[in-house]
């Protein structure tokens, strides 16, 4: 198979794989009958966005960025998509703790995590 | 009522269809288009930089004051899961572990305290070692961070409980928390008083392929590890502390 064989073949694939997975995590969103369920399907919808950002820096026969073992100039991948993806997952996971937080807090005060059983707080 | 959730979730999703195959079709080319910013930043930082770890380069350089807004982000985050999780519970501590009742403790297992006590230290140990290189080879402050963390609930898994409280004092935690933003805001105010822009990469490079090269990329390094480590302990520390029944000083 040849590289431009390779190239047509998967020119769409990344894509696709992104907009699959918006799509799972949305279906899981939509469907979700318990809060912890939910924040796991958000980061599903959030992992769509990784697949985006690393696959649009992506470059084929490419190296890392970084130029320690090879020298400067050696074809590489494009960092600041990675320098984004990098901090996305740190600060995602910490905004997942919070909202995993708020469904400790929501089970010890209503008893229950089904978004369906749940009434309007009141005072 | 999920019946007609579905019919809209299936409205929505062939709404969406049409724009996403459009956005699919004229996407670039799968690794065979121009990565102009990319090849910039590849071919200037180890010049200008003298930094190899052109990643790093980006967050704390090129982009860093995006990645302060993001390391603002993280302790805003930190600190909600902290105040939802400990003011339910009351500022004291008392280093017993949580029992339900009518559950016993069960001892840990020897296994368990072995492989922990022989990774933990390693994994602390290699946590600090890609926090220090973050300009050189792959690492940060981000990933280092997440590593000493990770470490740190081996510590949890290896001494129990107890021994871990004694270990992790949660003001030093927060000191670390806090302290690692402002480091990181600092870094970026003091360039200033010399008259130069914010965040202006005022300390010497460095040799390149040195463990210390990066200039101010250092420091700031040095606080976005400090955020993230003691943000991941916060709140693994919160979590493991629901556990616990609250006493009756701890309203």
């Amino acid at each position: 198979m040849t590289t431009h064989d390779r190239l047509d073949m998967t020119a769409g694939l990344p894509w696709c794989v992104a907009a699959w997975l918006l799509g799972v995590g949305l279906y899981g969103v939509a469907t979700s009958r318990n809060y912890v369920h939910l924040v796991a399907c958000l980061t599903v919808v959030q992992s769509a966005t990784y697949v985006v950002l690393l696959c649009v820096g992506y470059r084929w026969g490419a190296g890392p960025p970084i130029f320690y073992a090879h020298p400067p100039g050696t074809p590489a991948v494009d960092p600041v998509v990675q320098a984004l993806v990098l901090t996305d997952i740190v600060v995602g996971a910490t905004v997942s703790a919070l909202l995993l937080a708020m469904c400790v807090q929501l089970h010890k005060r209503k008893g229950t995590l089904d978004p369906e059983r749940l009434r309007p707080m009141r005072q | 009522m999920p019946r007609l959730r579905m019919v809209l979730f299936w409205c929505g999703v062939l709404l969406l269809i049409a724009p996403i195959a459009a956005v699919v079709c004229d996407m670039p080319r799968f690794g065979d288009h121009p990565l102009p910013y990319g090849d910039a930043i590849n071919h200037d930082a180890p010049r200008d930089r003298h930094v190899s770890n052109t990643v790093s380069a980006v967050n704390f350089d090129y982009r860093g004051f995006d990645t302060l807004g993001e390391e603002f982000m993280l302790v805003c985050a930190v600190t909600g899961a902290v105040v939802l999780l400990r003011g339910s519970r009351g500022e004291s501590v008392t280093a017993e572990p949580g029992t339900l009742p009518g559950r016993g403790l069960p001892g840990r297992s020897d296994a368990a305290v072995l492989i922990s006590r022989l990774m933990g230290p390693f994994t602390l140990l290699f946590g600090f070692y890609v926090v220090l290189h973050a300009t050189v080879t792959p690492g940060g402050g981000f990933q280092g961070g997440v590593v000493i963390a990770s470490g740190l609930l081996l510590l949890f898994m290896g001494e129990g409980y107890r021994g871990w409280r004694r270990i992790m004092r949660t003001p030093w935690l927060d000191v670390c928390e806090g302290g690692g933003a402002l480091l990181f805001a600092l870094a970026g105010l003091a360039p200033m008083l010399t008259g130069s822009a914010f965040l202006q990469n005022i300390l010497p490079y460095g040799k390149f392929r040195d463990m210390l090269s990066g200039g101010l990329m250092q420091i700031e390094n040095a606080g976005v590890a400090c955020a993230v480590m003691a943000g991941f302990s916060l709140v693994l520390l919160e979590f493991l502390e629901e556990t616990r029944e609250p006493e009756h000083d701890d309203t």
